[in-house]
């Protein structure tokens, strides 16, 4: 059946008619294919104009709308409103915008904004004639997460979520919560040891309902937002968790430097993490120097760690505390101690003693001993001269790496590594807890090095976030989604590579691959479709059949 | 090099390492592709002259269950090979390569950079040789350029030739064939027909030079992917076949960035 | 004889170019009106078949708008579009057609005043190269 459409020119006072020959319009139209009715209205938005819209297309038996205006992006959901209410499906209308893209800005060319009202005009029927009616539809959403590490991060986001009445599975793959902090001499500037934070947090954990699984490791993850089935394993059993949201929290690792300034080769030369240990035990460290950067803003990683130069100096403080005599030497490539407590307790060091002396790449220290190390020698940048320490102990500061699970576990979620190797935001200023993959949030180390009131922040943003569609119970999906067919689709995975949003995948279907789209997580943006080779996926409401229509008016060599 | 090629295709059949071996064979004085399975006679096995097996490959793939199966390939057949491995569109784990390196010769005639594969099993490596088809259209001006393209485009009749014997070309349903982007009727094709397919190929084309092979109005194809290859290679840093990266053209900035184009 | 008036496609997304077109036009921001646009979700979505098509049948000049990097609606919609067109770019040159028949830029929903600039910048360019002769020819 051919379509019947209607035009609808709109005069907005003055602010069309003024510069476009509405009349003309209304006959050029007239005159297009598939069009059965051309119309004028003073004000198409107006309680009058929409009546009269209403009223035509029931007495035409008009099935395609379009209404060349204002901008879409004010009144398109009142004429699509309109539509419907006239018994038409919402998305078979088509806006034109023949104000802002037109008579305001040929205000002086009265003929040619005219000429060019009629082309736009002309394209809108074109891509009319070839829409075909949506439906936008929901999607519900399991009031459950699954929160991936139970460190501090983790623990907090699933304290946050279990208090307001979800249900919770930290999840957990070592033997212990607290990941990095529990094993924290001190946790600067509390008073409190990392075994006693974690002590505490993992009480209100326990208080607020959430059900921890230790020694479980996530093996595979599949399904949507609201939707997930997260499979995880412990001592060889496998559960299958029917999942609404997850909120990944799996941290960082310290690097071990083997290899540098004689780490691996003598016991004396240690990390801030093992150092930690050792001041948690009560021990001795003596004359201690320590080295930032070990491993960061170099070539193997050009990024800074955020939380080493802090941990060197409060454990600096730390020694000094118990062993007032040592002597302690800072060498840096710049202290990154932000905040003013931070940066407090490093005027404090400095004061009671603690040297900091600055090197340089190009000059890297040098570290000398037999069983055990007991010097470095390094030219200092800011005197240009070679200096000579002797130590007890050696403190290397690395940086926290990327987990080295995250790979697998990215592929599981379909969300992006940045090229360091953590994860990536779906925007690093607006949205800095979620992926762009929905349903699907991060917090803590696990996106960055991160220290532990940022973690806990993260972890109870990440929680509220996580709990808005859990809270509604459903999502809308969008009604503009990517199809894709079937008998066309090679398999080659342009489409998957190309969506931001992880909402394509390849499956098999009758021993072919084929791409299909997750109507759940597709947000109708169409760059999938940018992307294919041969139109096997395309856009609902911007098909290639509607775009090339529009094409073709404008090389088309008749004018009205 | 064919009898070389024939026994380390027999002996990959004889030890079980493969099911079939996908190769040519001489029917009368025909070059025939053939699978050979074991126990097969090997006597008419045959290398030359160079032709589109992996096409042939990709197109039996979909018959070839769980078998795995091997090949002699050159240079080009190896970068096919590994540009639709990365697709997923052949299993890399079910295909054994035998490289072959091609003659000085053979070099010559597809202006060959790298005329041997990776591993060369039988033959020994040749000099590569630069495309001076593609040098010289570079050095005109734009509207030499312009003007030698529309010479030999109008020589088009629309065979497919290129699109049915690339290795890489591999939708059914093609762009090609598509009345909105290239008019059913009317010979020749326009311009639309030779620059959709060299953006579509641009990013897995390997060089083979089967195109201009198959072309039975000898429009310099090759060339024209030659210079592509050039401006992915200026772009993105980018190599078909060579590069194990998924193609910049789908991944984001930073997993592949732009060189020399402001943002 | 009548000045050689273009015709230009251009493609806006939604989020960006297209609201940043609505504001030069809420602001009576004075442009050529040789400029047509179609209006899609994400720069991602324009395909580089649609200009190969437009420039091989007569238009004279394309203009693919999308939202500045780093700022796109899809998050990456537009890297896409940078990327695809830079590749088109030279291809049009190896083929030779005139690259300054497509123009890339980006226009945010702010930019008013750039969404006028560019528009009038492109129609004096792709006036001065004439009009498109590729879709006369025999190929």
């Amino acid at each position: 059946m051919e379509p019947r459409i209607g035009v609808f020119i709109c005069h907005c006072g003055s602010n069309i008619a003024g510069t476009v020959d509405i009349e003309e319009v209304v006959r050029y139209a007239s005159t297009l294919p598939n069009v059965v009715h051309a119309d004028h209205n003073m004000y198409s938005c107006s309680e009058d104009g929409l009546s009269s819209i209403k009223n035509k297309i029931k007495e035409k038996g008009i099935d395609r709308v379009v209404v060349a205006a204002c901008t879409p992006r004010t009144h398109e959901p009142l004429f699509r409103n309109a539509c419907e209410a006239a018994g038409i499906n919402r998305y078979l209308f088509e806006f034109v915008n023949i104000r802002e893209h037109c008579s305001w800005i040929h205000m002086k060319e009265k003929e040619a904004a005219t000429r060019k009202a009629k082309l736009m005009v002309r394209m809108g029927v074109a891509k009319a004639a070839l829409l075909t009616p949506q439906e936008e539809s929901e999607s519900p959403v399991l009031p459950s997460a699954a929160v991936l590490g139970a460190g501090v991060a983790g623990m907090t986001a699933a304290a946050c979520l279990a208090d307001q009445g979800f249900e919770v599975h930290l999840i957990e793959k070592s033997e212990h919560v607290g990941g990095l902090v529990k094993d924290l001499d001190w946790a600067f500037p509390s008073d409190k040891s990392g075994t006693d934070l974690v002590r505490d947090l993992k009480k209100r954990v326990t208080a607020s309902g959430a059900k921890l699984h230790l020694g479980t490791e996530v093996i595979d993850i599949s399904g949507y937002i609201g939707n997930f089935e997260v499979t995880v394993s412990k001592g060889g059993k496998d559960e299958k968790l029917r999942i609404g949201t997850i909120v990944v929290a799996t941290g960082a690792e310290e690097l071990k430097p083997v290899g540098e300034y004689g780490y691996g080769d003598f016991p004396n030369v240690i990390t801030q993490g093992e150092l930690e240990t050792r001041l948690a035990k009560g021990e001795n460290v003596g004359d201690t120097v320590m080295i930032q950067c070990v491993g960061a803003r170099d070539q193997s990683r050009e990024y800074c760690s955020r939380v080493c130069c802090v941990t060197a100096v409060k454990n600096a403080a730390r020694i000094l505390k118990r062993e007032p005599s040592a002597g302690i030497t800072i060498i840096h490539r710049d202290i990154m101690s932000y905040g003013v407590r931070n940066e407090a307790l490093y005027k404090k060091t400095m004061e009671d003693g603690v040297r900091y002396l600055r090197y340089s790449l190009e000059a890297k220290p040098v570290v000398r001993g037999n069983h055990f190390a007991n010097s470095i020698e390094f030219r200092e940048d800011t005197l240009g001269e070679q200096v000579l320490l002797t130590f007890d102990t050696l403190v290397l500061s690395t940086p926290l790496v990327p987990n080295q699970d995250n790979g697998r576990l990215q592929k599981m979620l379909k969300v992006p590594l940045d090229r360091d190797g953590f994860f990536l935001e779906a925007h690093v200023k607006l949205r800095p807890v979620e992926f762009a993959t929905d349903g699907v949030l991060i917090c803590g180390s696990a996106r960055w090095p991160s220290d532990i009131p940022e973690c806990v922040s993260q972890a109870e943003a990440a929680a509220a976030k996580a709990a808005i569609p859990m809270r509604a119970g459903k999502v809308r999906t969008e009604a503009i989604t990517a199809e894709v067919d079937e008998t066309t689709c090679t398999g080659c995975g342009n489409c998957v590579a190309t969506c931001a949003y992880g909402a394509i995948s390849i499956v098999e279907v009758e021993g072919r691959r084929v791409a299909r789209v997750n109507l759940a997580q597709c947000k109708g943006c169409g760059a999938c479709v940018g992307s294919c080779h041969n139109g096997s996926i395309q856009q609902r409401g911007f098909t290639e059949k509607q775009l090339a229509s529009m094409i073709e008016c404008l090389t088309g060599e008749e004018e009205g | 090099m064919r009898e070389a090629a024939a026994k380390a295709c027999r002996t990959l059949l004889e030890k079980g390492d493969v099911d079939a071996v996908l190769g040519l064979e001489m029917v009368g004085d025909i070059p025939t592709p053939k699978v050979f399975v074991s126990g097969d006679d090997f006597s008419k096995f045959e290398v030359e002259p160079v032709f589109p097996i992996v096409t042939l490959l990709r197109n039996i793939w979909p018959f070839t269950g769980n078998e795995r199966v091997a090949l002699v390939v050159r240079g080009c057949h190896e970068l096919a090979v590994k540009e639709l491995v990365k697709r997923e569109i052949i299993d890399g784990r079910r295909v054994r390569m035998v490289g072959l390196a091609c003659s000085p010769e053979q070099a010559a005639i597809c202006r060959c950079l790298r005329p041997y594969p990776a591993t060369v099993d039988v033959g020994s490596r040749a000099e590569g040789v630069q495309d001076d088809v593609a040098r010289k259209i570079r050095s005109m001006t734009r509207e030499e350029r312009l003007a030698f393209w529309e010479e030999q485009f109008k020589k088009c009749n629309k065979c497919y030739g290129c699109s049915e014997n690339c290795p890489v070309c591999f939708c059914e349903e093609c762009a090609l064939e598509d009345c909105m982007f290239v008019k059913t009727e009317g010979i020749p094709p326009s311009k639309s027909f030779h620059m959709i397919r060299a953006f579509h190929v641009a990013d897995k084309c390997i060089e083979c030079g089967e195109c201009e092979r198959s072309c039975p109005v000898a429009i310099p194809l090759r060339s024209l992917q030659r210079m592509l290859a050039e401006d992915m290679k200026e772009l993105f840093g980018f190599q078909a076949g060579h590069d194990e990266r998924p193609s910049p053209l789908v991944a984001t900035l930073d997993e592949a960035p732009v060189k020399g184009v402001s943002e | 004889m009548a000045e050689f008036q273009p015709r230009i496609l251009a493609f806006c997304c939604n989020w960006c170019s297209y609201a940043g077109a609505d504001l030069a036009g809420v602001s009576r921001l004075q442009m050529p009106p040789n400029v047509h646009i179609i209006r899609v979700m994400c720069s991602g979505n324009v395909k580089p078949e649609y200009v190969i098509k437009s420039l091989v049948e007569g238009i004279d000049g394309v203009l693919v708008l999308g939202c500045h990097i780093g700022d796109c609606h899809y998050i990456s919609g537009n890297h896409r579009t940078l990327k695809r067109f830079a590749l088109l770019e030279k291809l049009l040159e190896d083929v030779g057609v005139d690259k300054r028949r497509l123009r890339i830029d980006w226009v945010s929903a702010s930019e008013g005043e750039k969404f006028q600039k560019v528009v009038s910048e492109f129609v004096d360019q792709v006036r001065a190269l004439g009009p498109n002769q590729l879709g006369r020819g025999a190929a």
